[in-house]
């Protein structure tokens, strides 16, 4: 089928589609111009009545009176169009009850109801009208594209032809069939997401291709896009995962991580929508400093719900976003659509306010406690570390005794407190950070152990 | 103690009640009305809605405008008339809806408001019509439906695109023509009491 077939020539003026009366079927309307008291009152009909022609092209007109009272002459006659009265030089009687127009050039129309041609009396009373629709044919619409919510609906939307405005009523209307077999269907709600798209909500086949076009129509002729294949289950998405917003709901959240300043934690739910029907979605999360446009983005976040962004900088308020991608939906090997990007949600990671090399909040009290419970409580917590974090010449010890043993092994003041070259032990969920930092698994719940000093005031 | 005079005189608080209602109703629709015919000039172009633009009265047998000598006549047959013509209009404007449906599809408002005008006339004529049952005068003469088949069914040719607008034109303007002359109508009741 060719992509658009053009009207009749557009030279000549042609007739509307189809005859105003049927659009009146109980509404019979005098033609304009019967004289209400039949007293010698002039009538005219103006000819062609209600022509389409194409932009750029020229129209010849006529205003044929008959009347009641002999003489009724054409001279003295006019016309306007859309109210602006026309040089008297483009028209000409043709005879004593005729007047013509020739009008070349034709811009298109200014209202869709069509351009108002009035031919009047020498007195400016309205002796008959015409509407004029000067326009273009429609062009191929294209760019459609088409996505699923639920794998039971459709919606698609496309992009009209390329040089816009038809300046006539263009048609629209979206159609699919099943690839091998099956009729046209028409699509009929419309203007769901936008003024050129429409939503098929229901009876729809999976596992199957589908063929989509638009066919657009109007005055002067119809054109129809490319053919869209697609497999329902291939477009399945949703415009926006559960949204990290400026409101964020309570299952979305991005906070620190304890005391870490250089890390945020993040967390959202699956859509709902597609809790049913996922068999596995991925995500991604970029994250950007707030007075910067550069994002940077997390790409291996798997069918997790939750993320730890690490190597922040402290006391920074970090922009977050999250997508979701429903792939392998029902075995499908194709890639599914990304999803919008949510909305931003802020937090900021903590900002130290330990003292630096050489200072100090503690003032020294007289009299160090060997055994206050909150030493007791490290002497616990130390000791639960030695046996949940397995991580090769790790070695704990309060910040006092590490002094201490600094002090007698002559090492320099920025030490590391947990000096560490083990890599952790996979298998227990430990992912090691290199020399500075070591990740357990306790419970379900990871734990970053970096290295950095830990000073207890004494009470 | 005649319980027909009880409730004579127990009906007029409510019949004044309804009256002042529907005079209300009708000064609201003469404001709407007249948005209407402001929306209806708009979307069909110029000429129609410049100064001084008056084409021709097609004929609509059965409803015309209200006549010079309505004012002098009886209260009670201007309400007759008033709902006669209220009737009318509802089938004319949904009419006057569908072609625009046609001519104007990329605006709904215009639809709408059509739409609206209609449903707001039925009513008006309903509201006037139970005031004139309340006060003893019945409607007369053929009812709605008969006067809106007689206009519709007068005419005898098909109609060009730019007579459908000016037919358009004239049903908005009788609408509003015929609201306001009922809230004249109605204002007189209010004012003079029931009689």
């Amino acid at each position: 089928m060719p992509a658009g077939r053009p009207g009749p020539a557009a030279q000549s003026a042609r007739r509307p589609p189809r005859p105003l009366s049927s659009l009146w079927s109980p509404l019979l309307l005098c033609v304009l111009g019967v004289p209400r008291g039949g007293s010698g009152t002039h009538t005219a009909v103006i000819s062609p009545q209600d022509p389409t022609l194409l932009i750029g092209s020229s129209l010849q007109a006529t205003c044929s009176i008959h009347g009641d009272t002999p003489g009724a002459t054409a001279e003295g006659l006019y016309w306007t169009l859309n109210g602006r009265r026309l040089p008297s030089e483009l028209s000409h009687l043709l005879n004593t009850s005729t007047l013509a127009l020739a009008l070349a050039n034709l811009n298109g129309s200014r209202q869709q109801s069509g351009d108002n041609l009035v031919c009047h009396a020498r007195d400016g009373s309205i002796l008959a009208g015409s509407c004029l629709y000067v326009g273009l044919p429609p062009e191929k619409p294209f760019n459609i594209s088409c996505w699923s919510r639920n794998m039971k609906d459709l919606t698609c939307r496309w992009t009209p032809g390329a040089h816009g405005d038809t300046f006539l009523h263009t048609n629209y209307s979206l159609k699919y069939k099943l690839r091998w077999y099956g009729q046209d269907n028409t699509c009929e709600d419309y203007h769901t997401v936008g003024p050129h798209s429409c939503h098929i909500p229901k009876d729809l086949a999976l596992f199957t291709p589908y063929e989509i076009w638009v066919e657009a129509t109007n005055r002067l002729g119809s054109a129809r896009s490319d053919v869209l294949t697609l497999d329902v289950l291939d477009v399945v998405t949703r415009p926006a995962p559960p949204p990290v917003t400026t409101d964020p709901p309570p299952d979305v959240h991005v906070s620190r991580v304890g005391g870490l300043e250089d890390q945020l934690s993040v967390r959202w739910v699956s859509p709902p929508a597609l809790k049913d029907f996922l068999f596995q979605a991925k995500y991604q999360i970029r994250y950007r400093v707030e007075d910067s446009v550069d994002w940077k983005v997390v790409d291996d976040v798997s069918n997790q719900t939750s993320c730890r962004l690490a190597g922040l900088k402290p006391g920074t308020v970090y922009f977050v976003q999250v997508r979701c991608n429903p792939f392998g939906i029902y075995g499908s090997k194709k890639a599914g659509i990304w999803s919008e990007w949510s909305h931003p949600t802020a937090a900021s990671t903590p900002r130290s306010e330990r003292p630096g090399p050489g200072g100090g909040v503690c003032e020294p009290r007289g009299g160090e406690p060997s055994s206050g419970p909150v030493r007791r409580e490290l002497k616990q917590f130390l000791g639960w570390l030695k046996k949940h974090a397995y991580c090769s010449n790790l070695s704990f010890r309060l910040y006092d005794q590490w002094r201490a043993w600094m002090q007698k092994s002559h090492k320099t003041r920025n030490q590391l407190f947990f000096p560490s070259t083990g890599r952790g032990d996979p298998a227990l969920g430990q992912t090691g950070h290199g020399e500075r930092s070591c990740r357990i698994n306790y419970k379900g719940q990871a734990i970053l152990l970096q290295l950095a000093e830990l000073e207890v005031c004494p009470n | 103690m005649d319980p027909q005079a009880d409730s004579s005189i127990s009906f007029l608080p409510h019949l004044e009640a309804k009256i002042r209602q529907t005079h209300n109703l009708a000064r609201l629709l003469t404001k709407y009305a007249e948005q209407l015919l402001e929306e209806y000039v708009q979307q069909q172009g110029d000429p129609f809605g410049m100064p001084g633009f008056s084409p021709p009265r097609l004929s609509l047998a059965g409803l015309s405008g209200p006549s010079p000598s309505h004012a002098g006549l009886p209260l009670s047959e201007r309400l007759r008339l008033d709902a006669a013509a209220l009737g009318a209009l509802p089938a004319l404007l949904d009419a006057v809806r569908r072609h625009q449906a046609e001519l104007n599809p990329r605006s709904p408002r215009l639809q709408r408001s059509l739409e609206e005008a209609a449903r707001q006339a039925r009513a008006l004529g309903a509201a006037v019509e139970t005031v004139l049952a309340a006060l003893g005068s019945a409607a007369r003469g053929p009812g709605p439906e008969h006067s809106a088949t007689t206009a519709l069914s007068t005419a005898n040719s098909a109609a060009s695109i730019f007579s459908a607008k000016v037919l358009g034109l004239q049903v908005c303007g009788l609408y509003g023509e015929w609201v306001n002359r009922t809230e004249g109508d109605l204002s007189q009741l209010v004012h003079g009491g029931v009689a």
